[in-house]
């Protein structure tokens, strides 16, 4: 076990290598940061100053072998826009933005598992139709509309929580459900139709016939069998909630990774796009690396070596 | 069973915390309605963050509306867009490039120290020699800055310098404290930065908001707000949302799309404004390019009618211009201000005299999503072009791709750019036709405006100067290196009981607003 935990922690060298080396390409790619740090009509010879003075005028190759050794020494680099250090600039949004990823998992879960459950139990009833059709829904609004959405209803019109920002328990509810909608129509989804499939095994009907109760039947029996597949959704959802907060950041001016990530990326500014997605990468090999984990406490029959 | 139990318990308590941390700092809130006394309390909200807490190192409107408030400088315009003096008591100008200025006795510095000549030499010392800076270029002309005694400072200019005193109310001049920064560093300054204006830092939280209180010991007398948090919210929508309701008291960059909800509502206003920033066709006078010959450049504009395009999408609320120098920035030139010309027949007539009378093929350039409506403006322009028989190839693109294309000269026959004027003197504007700058982009050249431009830039004769660079904009109207469009407004909502008055260089005086 602690071999096998090792093994994938040593994965993440090579992952980490790749991602920085085509990043640091794309940025390269898209373009001079310094245009857009000056206004429209700088001189020609204003650019070329500030350009000089921030080390952009080296060749691809001294940059990117300056950009690995700072790395080396965990030295992202100094973001061109808020002239700092560009990990502490991604370190202290790392919380609002956990914070919302954790709220949007607790929405996905309370919505999901019942309905989910319900949808199975019930299955071809008018319920289960309902919730069958409203998750498709779900899944196919956009982050951005149903952000917009819910702060004119639930903000704007009915004056129930803030319209923006950061601060009391209220106000992560609206950026919570936007964020967590889609991914609990994807999880009510799935949890439905494993326990269709679990509910038709010999053992449920074996289960049956010896005369247990439906509701121990349905929670003890089919729930909990039917959960590995629902680890393995939650834990894939951790990149879906990094690129909805992107987006939901930004609608609810919520300051997260997600929001800086594209004022970075619009700035061409490098160290902050690597620092940031360096800082995703990590947390979404570490949440696989922990889902693999909690497989094996959820079926003893899994084993890893 | 009993696995799954502790597991169930772990996710459970992990979910728990996690509300509970959300809930933690309830009291903290930033809106409006939860200050002590409301009408003590000021929350603006803007569509960006500022990018640093260094006045000299931020160059941009969104970070100046805090500084402002934040740090005094030696001038400042006051909201009649006058020149005023704000630190400096009184300034004389001994010969053409010698000048003293005298500062106000008893200013103090938030944390006590007293703000001295030492401050003003240092501040201005640092902008000028420290080339990584952001408003490093735009004080270059000032060559030394001496301490004479303690409230009393010299500068020397690099010739004489006609722009001085609107360089000294320009971003960039704020006086920085001398003594504490030297101490604490450039990284410990942002975390605590201190000036000498109405208002003092509290607290930054990045893209959430800038929070200030009243610094009771200003110089110029007690501030009035309580509490000032300045919130960066950059979807327009929820910004608009925020206002409406009363979460904030002031929201800016409100684009065109969202006037209607405000119009709707009783409890907010629109207030239209005006920025220093003209939309303007650049157009290449190349040799060998369609727009060489002037009859073209004429035509093109005489096909363009400015005031249907400022009507049509900005309800009337932009001005259109014939010049880069609006109304209110030093040397505009007022005949071609809220103007234009507009004659279709001229222009076909035009363009067959140049040999275009089948028609004639352009490349056009814009963004889109860089200025309010700017993809909009252009097909406009693109549509009344083809009616004089102009084939226009648009080349719509997104904002950055858009400045690569401009900076690297790759512009064509026209493209289409917003212009800003960061000093409001017509000499900022006015540089873009010397042969020197207008290489590889208009390449224009004419040899009086040259003249013009240089002796202006010299000349510490305002009145004279101000005809010399009305001069240039009459040519530039006339020969076509640019065609103008309009003067882009700036919007501005406010809560109903607000008052408050834009400014042309779209700065924000906390305690110009008032709230009943």
């Amino acid at each position: 076990m602690k071999k096998y935990i090792l093994k994938r922690l040593l994965q993440i060298i090579p992952v980490l290598i790749i991602i920085t080396f085509v990043v640091f390409c794309l940025v390269y790619v898209a373009g001079d940061p310094v245009a857009l740090m000056l206004p429209e009509d700088s001189s020609e010879s204003d650019r070329e100053a500030l350009r000089q003075a921030l080390g952009l005028n080296d060749p691809f190759i001294v940059q990117y072998f300056g950009f690995v050794m700072d790395l080396m020494q965990g030295n992202f680099g100094t973001s061109f826009r808020y002239n700092q250090e560009a990990l502490p600039l991604v370190l202290e949004r790392l919380p609002a933005t956990l914070e919302l990823a954790f709220a949007s998992m607790v929405v996905a879960t309370v919505i999901s598992i019942p309905l989910g459950i319900y949808s199975a139990k019930k299955q071809n009833t008018f319920g289960d139709l309902f919730i069958t059709g409203g998750s498709v829904l779900g899944k196919a609004m956009p982050n951005f509309w149903l952000g917009i959405i819910l702060i004119l209803f639930f903000a704007v019109n009915i004056t129930i929580f803030p319209v923006s920002g950061r601060g009391s328990f209220m106000h992560i509810i609206l950026p919570a459900i936007t964020l967590g909608t889609g991914i609990a129509a994807e999880m009510t989804r799935l949890i439905r139709s494993n326990m269709l499939e679990i509910l038709n095994q010999d053992y449920i009907r074996t289960a049956k016939s010896k005369g247990v109760s439906n509701s121990v039947l349905v929670y003890k029996h089919a729930f909990r069998n039917s959960l590995i597949p629902v680890v393995t959704i939650m834990g894939l959802q951790i990149s879906h909630l990094v690129s909805g907060a992107l987006i939901t950041e930004s609608v609810f001016a919520w300051p997260g990774i997600g929001q800086l990530l594209v004022q970075a990326v619009n700035g061409r500014d490098m160290a902050v796009v690597q620092a940031a997605v360096f800082v995703i990468a990590i947390l979404v090999i570490v949440v696989n690396l922990i889902t693999d984990l909690i497989y094996r406490l959820l079926d003893p029959r899994i084993h890893y070596s | 069973m009993k696995k799954l139990n502790v597991l169930l318990m772990v996710v459970g308590l992990i979910l728990l915390l996690a509300i509970a941390g959300c809930g933690g700092d309830a009291s903290s809130d930033g809106s409006a309605a939860s200050g002590d006394d409301e009408n003590k309390s000021l929350v603006i909200a803007q569509a960006s963050d500022l990018t640093t807490m260094d006045p000299q190192n931020s160059l941009s409107t969104t970070g100046d509306r805090v500084f402002r408030n934040m740090f005094s400088r030696l001038f400042y315009w006051d909201k009649n867009m006058e020149l005023q003096t704000e630190a400096a008591e009184s300034y004389e100008q001994l010969d053409d490039t010698t000048w003293t200025f005298n500062l106000k006795e008893g200013m103090t510095f938030h944390n006590g120290d007293p703000v001295t000549a030492e401050d003003v030499k240092f501040s201005l010392e640092r902008v000028m020699t420290d080339d990584t800076l952001k408003e490093y270029s735009y004080f270059q002309q000032i060559s030394e800055v001496n301490v004479l005694d303690e409230l009393q400072v010299e500068i020397i200019t690099d010739g004489p310098m006609p722009t001085l005193l609107n360089v000294l109310a320009k971003s960039g001049s704020d006086i920085m404290p001398k003594n504490y920064f030297e101490e604490v560093g450039l990284e410990e300054f942002q975390k605590n930065p201190i000036g000498s204006g109405p208002y003092k830092y509290v607290e930054w939280l990045r893209d959430d908001k800038v929070v200030l209180e009243p610094y009771t010991d200003y110089f110029g007398g007690e501030p009035k707000w309580e509490k000032v948090t300045v919130r960066s919210i950059p979807e327009s929508s929820t910004r608009v949302g925020e206002i409406l309701t009363g979460g904030v008291d002031l929201a800016t960059d409100i684009p065109p799309n969202e006037w209607e909800r405000i119009e709707g509502e009783s409890s907010v206003k629109l207030v239209d404004g005006e920025s220093t920033r003209v939309s303007l066709l650049m157009v290449r006078t190349t040799e060998g390019s369609v727009t060489a010959d002037p009859r073209v450049r004429e035509a093109i504009d005489l096909a363009i009618d400015q005031q249907a395009i400022v009507d049509a999408l900005f309800r009337g609320t932009a001005v259109p211009v014939r010049s880069r120098v609006p109304e209110g920035v030093f040397g505009s030139n007022p005949d071609l201000y809220d103007t234009r010309v507009f004659d279709i027949e001229k222009a076909k007539e035009l363009l067959a005299e140049a040999g275009y009378a089948d028609g004639v093929e352009i490349t056009f350039t814009a963004s889109k999503g860089r200025y309010p409506l700017d993809g909009e403006v252009a097909e406009l322009i693109t549509a009344m072009l083809g009616e004089v028989g102009i084939k226009v190839n648009l080349k719509l693109l997104e904002s950055s791709a858009f400045i690569d294309d401009y900076n690297s000269k790759a512009n064509e026959e026209l493209l289409m750019i917003g212009l800003a004027d960061g000093l409001l003197d017509a000499s900022y504007s006015l540089v873009h036709y010397t042969k020197e700058r207008a290489a590889g982009q208009t390449d224009y050249y004419n040899e009086e405006v040259e003249e013009l431009f240089h002796e202006a830039g010299r000349n510490l004769d305002m009145e004279e100067r101000s005809k010399q660079y009305q001069r240039i904009q009459e040519i530039v109207a006339e020969e076509r290196p640019h065609i103008f469009l309009f003067q882009q407004g700036s919007d501005y909502a406010i809560r109903e009981n607000v008052e408050f008055t834009p400014n042309l260089n779209e700065v924000i005086l906390f305690d110009d607003i008032s709230k009943n």
